[in-house]
């Protein structure tokens, strides 16, 4: 008897599971259209991508949009400055970021609050609010036009981040890992790197990845501050695409889909790491 | 002389925190200041390379704030910020206690709608701008398959639709993100607390109104409020999507104040706009900052 009530609990729990199963996968399909869109309009040819009846999927399907990014020499030096602007900016917050973060979550000190409410306060600044006077220092610092201006820009929101993400990581390592460094003769540098660093490494991949695309997707910096269109990374210059290649969605769709690759590849293989990222960045520090 | 271990823990803090506070200190604090200056003077292409800009006090926010266009953009911000915080936190919500229901594929789907949110913001309004195309867009062949529209709408050609169009889109990405800052409050939540209640005999939407969304209310307004700073500052969506058009419909005041020192090269001008950004934020911000050091203490 007890048997029979069971297999009927089990199979209303089956169901009750399918259902909700199905809901999700319909949301999924929804908010991933997009994604799908960027690739399927990737692979069309010209007409079928600026064509007055819209395909879902691409019937004359080519790579043909990919290579004309892949072999245009502009797309190819564009890609590199996103790359060195995302590892230069993750860099330097990595170099600034990390420290701070140990001295805020381990150590006691006068203005240790104020520290705090500083990062806090920084890391909402807007991009928008800073354009303007970093545009006009920078000028006079003959730093137009280099890597470094976006890269420093862009660092000035990543250090804030990792403070803040880092802070509590740090705060949870037991006292007695540090102290038992310490009788073996470290001194406190050898400690931090030694023994600190490896004791959060999920928290250090975490920052790690979200510091590069902070740089990879930034905009509006590498846009103002890189007045030249050659030292411009890949998203300051898709306007200059889009002029170029007019109404070939098919091209630009592709160009779209190289520059989210990173990220997607990223996400896929990292996401625990970004997510838990993000959560303790934002709801609570 | 010998110091004290005390002093030298001291130090050592100093040591580890003082680059990374003295960085944003120098690359974020100085500009700031000297924003302020900026937005007092009369600082253009012009008078910048001659150096002859002038103090001119508040002239530069009192001709803000009597330009049409400005009021227009002031509005479309809130139009925008307030859009998109009423959609994105509603679906959000209603999605994350979706997910947090447990099944077999609550955990994987949670996490792959949340690409959108990481993506390149400038990828997301290009692909937007595609979608939202008046002839070859998919969003008009799609409404027109489910009969909802009979002719195609001209999205991004229209002042009202195009701001439509932009919510829509930065829904897209707030949605995921709303999602999962209510899925973290969703969790603290203990399940005794649910199960008490019902014992006590209490229905689902009796649960929701008295347990879920009181024990909610330091997620929710956490969530709303980072909603509005991320919002209220919006950029690269605009500048790519729309660049702003048509005619300002869709321009907010991150953009303008672009707009204002980089097309039409009125430095102060886009200072003094960016001041006014920077307010609205910082008020939202206090509470937001009030609250979480709270909840440290």
């Amino acid at each position: 008897m007890t048997k029979g009530k069971n297999s009927i609990f089990t199979s209303k729990e089956a169901r009750r599971n399918l259902l909700l199963c199905v809901i999700a996968v319909l949301i999924a399909i929804v908010f991933l259209f997009p994604i799908y869109w960027i690739l399927a309009m990737s692979f069309k040819s010209d007409a079928e991508s600026f064509g007055k009846v819209v395909t879902y999927y691409p019937h004359n399907f080519t790579v043909e949009p990919w290579l004309m990014n892949l072999t245009d020499r502009e797309f190819l030096s564009s890609l590199k400055n996103s790359l060195f602007i995302a590892l230069c900016s993750m860099t330097i917050s990595m170099v600034f970021g990390v420290p701070a973060a140990y001295g805020m979550g381990r150590y006691k000190m006068p203005g240790s609050k104020s520290f705090l409410l500083t990062f806090l306060v920084t890391q909402m600044l807007p991009a928008s609010l800073m354009l303007t006077p970093m545009y006009l220092i920078f000028n006079k610092l003959h730093l137009l036009g280099t890597y470094w201006g976006p890269a420093i820009a862009i660092a000035s929101g990543s250090v804030p981040f990792i403070v803040v993400t880092l802070r509590p990581y740090f705060k949870g390592v037991p006292t007695a890992l540090d102290d038992a460094a310490r009788i073996d003769g470290c001194n406190v540098f050898q400690a931090f790197f030694r023994i600190m660093i490896p004791a959060i490494k999920t928290g250090i991949i975490t920052v790690v990845v979200i510091s590069f695309l902070n740089g990879w997707n930034d905009l509006a910096y590498s846009m103002t501050f890189n007045v030249k269109p050659e030292m411009r990374p890949l998203t300051a210059n898709i306007y200059r695409f889009q002029s170029k290649y007019g109404t070939k969605w098919n091209c630009i769709m592709a160009y779209g889909a190289i520059l989210v690759m990173p990220v997607i590849l990223l996400f896929v293989f990292l996401q625990k790491y970004i997510v838990g990222g993000l959560t303790a960045g934002a709801v609570k520090e | 002389m010998k110091m004290t271990i005390a002093k030298k823990k001291k130090l050592e803090g100093y040591m580890f925190v003082l680059p990374g506070f003295l960085y944003i200190l120098i690359v974020l604090g100085y500009p700031l200041i000297y924003n302020i200056r900026l937005a007092f003077r009369n600082v253009n292409v012009k008078t910048f390379k001659s150096g002859t800009d002038v103090f001119v006090g508040l002239q530069n926010f009192t001709e803000l704030f009597q330009d049409p266009t400005f009021q227009l953009i002031f509005k479309n911000t809130l139009v925008f910020t307030i859009g998109c915080l009423v959609f994105q936190f509603t679906i959000g919500f209603i999605f994350a206690m979706f997910f947090s229901k447990k099944f077999t594929l609550a955990g994987p789907i949670r996490g792959m709608i949340l690409v959108g949110y990481m993506m390149p913001m400038s990828v997301t309004a290009l692909l937007g701008k595609n979608m939202f195309d008046v002839s070859s867009g998919v969003i008009n062949d799609l409404l027109m398959k489910l009969h909802l529209i009979q002719q195609p709408v001209e999205w991004l050609l229209q002042g009202n639709t195009a701001m439509i169009a932009i919510i829509a889109v930065n829904c897209w990405v707030g949605i995921p993100f709303n999602m999962l800052l209510l899925t973290s409050g969703l969790t603290g939540i203990s399940q005794d607390v649910y199960e008490s209640a019902e014992v006590d005999g209490a229905s689902s939407i009796q649960k929701f109104l008295h347990i879920t969304l009181p024990l909610m209310k330091p997620a929710i307004a956490s969530v709303l409020m980072l909603g509005f700073i991320y919002t209220f500052k919006a950029f690269d969506l605009q500048f790519v999507m729309t660049s702003g058009g048509p005619l300002n419909a869709t321009d907010v005041l991150g953009t303008y104040a672009y707009t204002l020192s980089f097309t039409q090269y009125e430095f102060s001008k886009g200072s003094a706009a960016a001041i006014v950004l920077f307010c609205c934020l910082f008020v939202v911000g206090l509470f937001y900052l009030r609250m979480i050091s709270k909840e440290d203490d």
